[in-house]
């Protein structure tokens, strides 16, 4: 089952605006919403972080969030999502990714927000890279799961 | 290698750590008929020595999909060697 239309899911340059965002995904016939937002932090592993910049293989990120909001509607008794990750750079306490999902009853709209933030960051093709005093690096990332080899392997020349 | 009539060509797309590797954020380049993923691979890593040990840490996807390395690729495929991924 597709996502219905009627979700948000969005890459974008610009900030991130929650209150619309919670506004748009809350309906009248919910009785609950939880929101993951996530933001710049200004530490890793003990440096100052400055700030940060992220990229995407933009269309196959986009495309792999809006599975992941299929999948929940497929999952949870839930009634609207929107999942929205920023890109660029981005200052300390800045939203990078907001995540607001409505349902009838808290416990799905709990364990479906949770599934997608889980499933976000080690699935979507997404990178950041963080900018300290003294240098930056990439974040230590997650690798995402491919199909294993099929049958017909060649072996390396 | 092989002429132009019997090659394909490809799209290569490079992110984060792999894109500062190659200097490119993508390119075209024309491979044998038959040629998997993991050669295409070697071949850049032939011409970039220090992606050979990222080999371990990426991922493959060939138009949008993550695939098995592998993957058999065809004329107009867009692959991408995905690092680590670190969104949210």
């Amino acid at each position: 089952m597709a996502a219905p239309s009627t979700d948000i899911t969005k890459l974008v340059l610009e900030p991130i605006d929650p209150l619309a965002l919670a506004a748009y995904v809350r309906g009248n016939g919910d009785g609950a919403m939880v929101i993951f937002d996530g933001f710049v932090r200004d530490h890793s592993k003990n440096r100052r972080t400055l700030y940060l910049k992220y990229e995407a293989y933009e269309p196959m990120a986009l495309a792999k969030i809006q599975e992941i909001a299929a999948h929940l509607h497929n999952q949870f008794p839930i009634h609207r999502v929107a999942m929205v990750h920023r890109l660029g750079r981005l200052e300390i306490g800045e939203t990078s990714v907001y995540i607001a999902v409505s349902a009838a009853h808290r416990a799905a709209a709990f364990d479906a927000c949770r599934y997608a933030i889980d499933t976000l960051k080690c699935t979507v093709p997404i990178w950041k890279k963080e900018y300290f005093e003294d240098g930056s690096v990439w974040a230590d990332g997650e690798l995402p799961s491919a199909p294993s080899a099929t049958s017909a392997v060649k072996p390396a020349s | 290698m092989p002429s132009v009539s019997q090659s394909i060509r490809v799209k290569v797309l490079f992110f984060g750590r792999l894109k500062e590797i190659a200097g490119r954020a993508h390119e075209s380049i024309d491979l044998a008929p038959e040629a998997d993923i993991e050669s295409l691979f070697a071949r850049y890593a032939s011409r970039y020595p220090e992606l050979q040990q990222y080999r371990s840490s990426l991922v493959a996807s060939c138009n949008q999909e993550f695939v098995p390395w592998n993957t058999v690729l065809h004329a107009g495929d867009e692959v991408a060697f995905l690092p680590p991924v670190s969104g949210g």
